[in-house]
């Protein structure tokens, strides 16, 4: 763990499956966890392999830089293993460790509950743009347009969609202490946030 | 233009993300690792520190002392020195039984590891200092690992 920002994976692989959400990471996630339990360590692999890009989008949603990112999941899976006693029902287990893993992201983020100003997620951006730029052209006016459009949300909404595409039914009660909004508007957020996204989108023609 | 759903909409903000903030290529790896890691320390069993010699001070700030730890019917003596910072552990295990020894430092998440000699001797070298643990695993399979507990140089 001592790379930061380096090579990645990702890219062309993650852009090859579009519709890919299904809810097979979360089956996934309960069977290892189950077959760990019953004394398969493989089963742990598993369990890791699958949910630890997951919970990569769901820290990084709080602006974290890598390492601390990284920190903050390597602690989510200490917490897992020393605890799992505590998870009572395994197809439980995705949850809690999005949910484990968001309370100490946003601790490490600083427990602000306002999100963070414009200028640092403008200055945050900057790298990913320029590491875009590297892709073949195609894709770069494809992916752009729609980074764009992502990447111009209010932070609120960004933060908020990024939990909600890649989390399973988060707990809103403890994003809404995060969000620092009522936990009856997140709802309501939600959608507006997608309809601003839907219009940033056919703006940018990318779509 | 039809108009996006809800879902088509979340999937793209997947996909946005998943290029332009992909998960480091180290990652899944080095999880796996450390919860491997953390779940085989879940049923490892301590050995008991039943001795800790005075420290002995050297010339130029060098020091050296003893621990003895049992488990069973093991036995394990450590010397442990330290000079300039840095830190050797000496180790002998009665009866001599064929064995990997792990340090475990606290801070390097890299482990020194060393095999235990016919004699049941073996040395850990160029450790830092602080916490330490070191842990014990017999190269019979039908023997479980043990540790000490942890011990600060």
């Amino acid at each position: 763990m001592t790379s930061s920002g380096g090579s990645r994976a990702g890219g062309d692989r993650s852009q090859a499956r579009p519709e890919v959400r299904s809810d097979d990471v979360w089956v996934q996630a309960t069977s290892g966890f189950n077959r760990w339990v019953a004394g398969e360590a493989a089963g742990l692999d598993d369990l890791v392999a699958v949910m630890t890009p997951v919970l990569w989008h769901v820290v990084r949603a709080y602006r974290l830089p890598d390492q601390a990112a990284e920190d903050v999941i390597q602690n989510t899976w200490l917490a897992l293993v020393r605890r799992r006693a505590a998870i009572i029902d395994p197809v439980a287990v995705g949850g809690w460790l999005t949910t484990t893993a968001r309370r100490e992201a946003w601790r490490a983020a600083g427990a602000k509950t306002t999100p963070t100003p414009v200028e640092d997620d403008d200055l945050a951006q900057v790298l990913p743009r320029q590491r875009s730029a590297e892709d073949s052209a195609v894709e770069h006016d494809e992916g752009d347009r729609l980074w764009a459009a992502v990447d111009g949300l209010p932070e609120r909404c960004r933060r908020l969609l990024r939990i909600v595409a890649f989390e399973n039914r988060p707990d809103y009660r403890e994003l809404a202490t995060e969000l620092g909004m009522p936990v009856g508007s997140i709802g309501p957020t939600r959608g507006r946030c997608l309809a601003k996204l839907r219009v940033a989108l056919m703006q940018a023609g990318g779509i | 233009m039809s108009e996006l759903s809800r879902d088509a909409l979340l999937d793209i903000v997947r996909n946005v993300y998943e290029r332009h903030d992909p998960v480091p290529d180290h990652l899944v790896a080095a999880m796996q690792a450390a919860a491997a890691f953390a779940a085989s320390d879940l049923d490892l069993e301590l050995m008991e520190l039943v001795e800790h010699s005075t420290e002995l001070v050297g010339a130029r700030g060098s020091t050296s002392y003893t621990l003895r730890f049992v488990h069973g019917d093991t036995d394990l003596l450590l010397r442990i020195a330290v000079d300039n910072g840095r830190s050797r552990v000496d180790g002998w295990i009665v009866p001599a039984e064929p064995m990997t020894i792990r340090a475990l430092p606290g801070e390097e998440p890299i482990t020194h590891e060393a095999v235990v000699s016919d004699s049941g001797r073996f040395a850990l070298t160029d450790l830092p200092v602080g916490l330490m643990r070191l842990r014990l695993e017999p190269h019979d399979g039908a023997r479980p690992a043990f540790a000490t507990p942890t011990f600060e140089i």
